[in-house]
């Protein structure tokens, strides 16, 4: 064996931070009361899918990617035709007695299966680039359709993200941006009723406060009182008395906001932003391009999430449901985020280190990125 | 190096977050928390439809009628001080409450919820304020039911009223879930099943903004509407009754008077009448001091329910206690021979008979038709008054009925020791303190200290009409539930039975056929009515206010029909009355030609 034993080669800031996300997320979703233990179980679950990733080997992956890739459609078929149906959107499938959002799950597969063709190209050919976009197409339809208008923004992020980090060419970026913005305008018309209204109240909350305008408004309210120290735990009034709406998932981070104010705010957001660093200094030294990509997809998907959860929370971006990575109740979304991550860590085993010295300090500057097997 | 563009994008898309949320959470904090705590839940009371009194037959006695109040949400009125005055001054004009009352009111309440500042308001009033609203911030106009009673003249005193909750009892009702502007019943049925009419009020949590307009009902807890009693009183039976009792009362000048009528086998109370009776639909908003202050001053005392409260010596309807006594104790056979003298004396003081004549020697039954006092004196004397008490108070003599209503008083059945502690230092010497053989003997024809009911009376004639089943007197036929399904019916319940045999209770109804039977006299009224004088009675004048020839005194009669197997009970009592033969048995015998001719009716399932 070459190099160090396993446990040392492993990023131990990565999981310390995700699991103290994960007490937060038990914490608040105990305070905004729901299902505190299923939720306990699910951080279970995910813990296990944890170590399962990080001691399969990632390289592995890429070849069952095409499987995995039709497995997302099958089940986003499935959902269309057999799907439970909650607050008017088909999104559950019910897999041996448990609820299974396979839109969460898929947010995983696209990464590992944009890493595999992404990382084949050395160079993004235009015709590459065509066939990545070609690979988004379907789960995307399938899934705006359910309606989820979320997963939907996770998906374009991812593809916009990846395809960056997987060195597109400027002037491909550039096109997306541009077919983007000329499609913006016929973006009402492709939206349901209700997503095209949760947009123009984002524009205006005031137009309608009790009706569609009320989540927002309640949110920002809940997220305003906390003040800077926050009224404390099981003290949000807001939260508490109930009038934040989906408060255990969509709009868990108003409840944390509340309670714990601007300060505890401001460190969940550092949590997020040292744990999104780790998943960067994985994609640096990943061994291979498809490890890379799979490091900077998972920073990508838990970018996306945080920003445009906690954005619609406090009113910066429209309503979208999607949930707060390990703070929102969920079992689907706490497993896959969990998993995604100990793909990470799976990656960051397998690096090849080149130690210099016995008495070096393992800074990440001592690793040769890529070394030649 | 496109990594670390990633992680640049991450840095400033999470910055400008802390950006934002340092905005909301710092800057518009505290306007936010205000928000937040303005955006507050308040419990409004949803008010249980209480349950309807009928009679027995389904007539309605009470109905739930619309009423409309003034409803304020003390935080919804101006904010300015002098507007808010200005407010509250056109409220109080409008609704005629007190203006300082008011604002002190409108000052102690919960500043969310809204609070009743009148009820019971007219429709001049309501259309007054109706007209205003807009212009008055903060105030509505809530309907709500109230209780519109029917004939209060003649189903008052039974049915009784509702009325809001007086201060005192206020934090005790709380407790219980009354709110503070609720109305409880007061008196009669609808104070002695309040529990079974009042049903549960629900509730709903509702988000008020800081206008005090309803954002959002969150939670609610539907009301369970109240029980429905249908009383045992037939209504027919009951306006002939009060009908038959105004005349009497009227034809001989009196004004006050009761009567039970109650059925000998159930114990249910057929019809009860207090007279004077009173208007209990003044009461139901809160009655105004003026008409309170009328009726607490009226000499007739229209307020008191003669039938359960009145406590009066039972005179001789008393006799057929201490003829059951002297029978079954062995003093005397159905067929001994007393002689019945104008007086006689004992220890020195000499008691007169009603007659100043003798009416020559008699047993039992003649004594009692005849209501020969000397006779019972010297029977009263032979049976001790230990064992009269003991007999009274088999009949049900001294307590206190438990009957659907509050209020019922026990009268009483005096002995030795009652006696001594009427004095504070017991002196055994002293008349007023030591028991007397002229106790005795008076207690023998129902006077001494002895006192009754109407109902305690109506109950002691059943009893001798069942053969000596002291029956619970009841008032409550069944109950339903607001759907109509019965969830309560009324058993009959002996309370006790009379230690007398069947030969005892049979001489001494024999002396009830025989009274009402005798011509020239009782049987005049029934001839003259058209009732066949079927069954038993006894009349009673009875002295009070003292000692002496020439007291005022009460007039009774207790009747039973048929004699051979009672179905109707009742006594009638004319206060003031000076002779019960002429003014208490006639309305007994009015209300039995009612009852015979509408017999199928009121007896109707």
């Amino acid at each position: 064996m070459r190099g160090r034993p396993a446990w040392r080669r492993l990023d131990h800031a990565q999981p310390v931070l995700a699991g103290i996300l994960c007490a937060l997320g038990v914490m608040t979703v105990f305070s905004a009361n729901a299902d505190w233990v299923r939720q306990v179980l699910w951080v279970v679950l995910g813990a296990a899918a944890y170590v399962a990733a990080s001691a399969f080997d990632y390289r592995r992956l890429r070849a069952i990617a095409p499987g995995l890739y039709l497995a997302m459609l099958l089940m986003l078929v499935a959902v269309r035709l057999v799907g439970r149906s909650a607050l008017g959107a088909r999104r559950w499938l019910s897999v041996a007695g448990f609820p299974l959002e396979p839109s969460e799950i898929s947010k995983l597969i696209l990464v590992v299966v944009l890493a595999a063709y992404l990382g084949r190209q050395e160079r993004l050919s235009w015709r590459a680039f065509g066939g990545a976009l070609a690979l988004l197409v379907p789960p995307a339809v399938l899934i705006l359709s359910q309606p989820d208008l979320g997963t939907t923004i996770v998906f374009v992020a991812l593809l916009l993200g990846m395809l960056f980090l997987g060195g597109a060419r400027p002037a491909q970026l550039l096109s997306l941006v541009a077919t983007g913005a000329v499609a913006l305008p016929l973006l009402p018309h492709l939206l349901h009723g209700y997503q095209r209204r949760r947009l123009e109240i984002f524009f205006d909350p005031n137009q309608d406060p009790l009706g569609a305008g009320y989540n927002l408004l309640q949110a920002r309210i809940a997220v305003g009182a906390g003040g800077f120290f926050g009224q404390g735990w099981l003290h949000g009034l807001q939260g508490q008395l109930g009038f934040v709406p989906e408060r255990a998932t969509d709009f868990v981070f108003a409840i944390f906001a509340e309670e714990f104010g601007l300060l505890g705010s401001l460190v969940l957001l550092a949590i997020f932003g040292m744990l999104l660093i780790r998943l960067l200094r994985s994609a640096a030294v990943a061994p291979d391009r498809f490890g890379e990509l799979l490091a900077g997809g998972v920073f990508v998907m838990v970018l996306v999430q945080v920003v445009q959860n906690v954005g619609m929370n406090v009113g910066v971006l429209p309503i979208a449901g999607i949930p707060l990575p390990l703070i929102s109740y969920g079992g689907s979304a706490t497993i896959t985020t969990l998993a995604a991550l100990g793909v990470v860590q799976s990656v960051v085993l397998r690096r090849r280190t080149v130690v210099h010295r016995e008495d070096s300090s393992p800074a990440l500057g001592t690793i040769t990125r890529r070394a030649q097997a | 190096m496109r990594l670390v563009a990633a992680a640049s994008v991450g840095v400033l898309a999470i910055g400008v977050l802390a950006i934002k949320l340092a905005e909301l959470q710092v800057r518009d904090g505290v306007q936010l928390a205000g928000l937040a705590r303005a955006n507050s839940v308040h419990r409004v009371v949803l008010d249980a439809d209480r349950g309807i009194i009928y009679d027995r037959h389904g007539t309605p006695l009470v109905e739930n009628s619309p009423a409309w109040s003034l409803v304020v949400v003390p935080a919804a009125l101006p904010a300015d001080a002098s507007a808010r005055t200005t407010e509250l001054a056109e409220l109080a004009r409008i609704t005629g409450v007190d203006e300082p009352k008011l604002a002190d009111q409108l000052l102690a309440a919960d500043a969310y919820a809204g609070m009743t500042v009148a009820s019971g308001l007219t429709q001049a009033q309501e259309l007054a304020l109706q007209e205003r609203l807009p212009q008055l911030a903060g105030a509505t106009i809530q309907q709500r039911s109230t209780r519109t009673y029917v004939d209060p003249l003649v189903f008052g005193h039974v049915v009784g009223y509702v009325g809001p909750i007086d201060g005192a009892d206020a934090k005790k009702l709380h407790g219980l879930g009354y709110q503070p502007n609720e109305s409880i019943g007061k008196v009669g049925v609808e104070a002695g099943l309040e529990s079974i009419l009042r049903g549960k009020d629900g509730w709903a949590d509702e988000e008020v903004d800081a206008q005090g307009q309803v954002v959002k009902t969150l939670a609610v807890q539907p009301p369970v509407p109240g029980e429905s009693v249908y009383l045992s009183l037939d209504a027919s039976l009951q306006r002939a009754t009060a009908r038959s009792l105004a005349a009497g009362l009227a034809r001989d000048h009196k004004t006050a008077g009761a009567s039970v009528v109650i059925d000998p086998r159930t114990g249910e109370v057929l019809a009860m009448v207090s007279l004077p009776g009173y208007d209990t639909n003044l009461f139901t908003h809160g009655i105004s001091q003026a008409d309170y202050n009328r009726l607490l001053t009226d000499p007739d005392r229209p307020l008191l329910n003669r039938a359960i409260a009145g406590q009066y010596a039972p005179g001789s309807t008393f006799k057929m206690v201490t003829a059951t006594a002297a029978l079954q104790e062995g003093k005397i056979t159905p067929q001994t021979l007393l002689n019945c003298p104008p007086y006689i004396n004992v220890g020195g003081w000499v008691y007169h008979n009603w007659a100043s004549y003798s009416l020559g020697l008699m047993n039992v039954a003649k004594a009692l038709a005849t209501s020969c006092d000397t006779f019972f004196y010297q029977v009263a004397a032979m049976v001790g008054d230990v064992t009269l008490a003991k007999y009274a108070r088999a009949f049900g003599f001294g307590q206190a009925k438990s009957i659907e209503m509050p209020g019922v008083m026990p009268g009483l059945v005096p002995d030795r020791i009652w006696k001594q502690l009427q004095c504070g230092v017991p002196d055994l010497n002293s008349d007023s303190c030591r028991w007397t053989e002229g106790d005795t003997i008076t207690f023998g024809i129902g006077q001494s200290y002895l006192l009754t009911t109407p109902l305690n009376q109506a109950v002691y004639v059943a009893a001798l009409a069942n053969g000596g089943q002291v029956l619970k007197p009841t008032l409550v036929h069944e109950v339903r539930d607001a759907a109509g399904r019965i969830v309560e019916t009324q058993h009959p319940v002996v309370t006790s039975i009379v230690p007398a045999s069947p030969q005892t209770i049979q001489a001494v109804r024999e002396g009830m056929r025989e009274e009402i039977n005798r011509p020239y006299n009782m049987n005049y009224w029934f001839r003259a009515a058209g009732v066949p004088a079927d069954g038993g009675g006894k009349t009673g004048t009875a002295q009070w206010g003292g000692s002496g020839l020439d007291l005022p005194t009460h007039a009774w009669f207790v009747f039973f029909a048929p004699y051979a197997s009672p179905d109707i009970a009742m006594s009638i009592f004319v206060e003031r009355g000076e002779l019960s033969e002429v003014e208490a048995a006639p309305i007994g015998v009015d209300i039995m030609k009612f009852y015979r001719a509408n017999q199928a009716a009121v007896r109707a399932p």
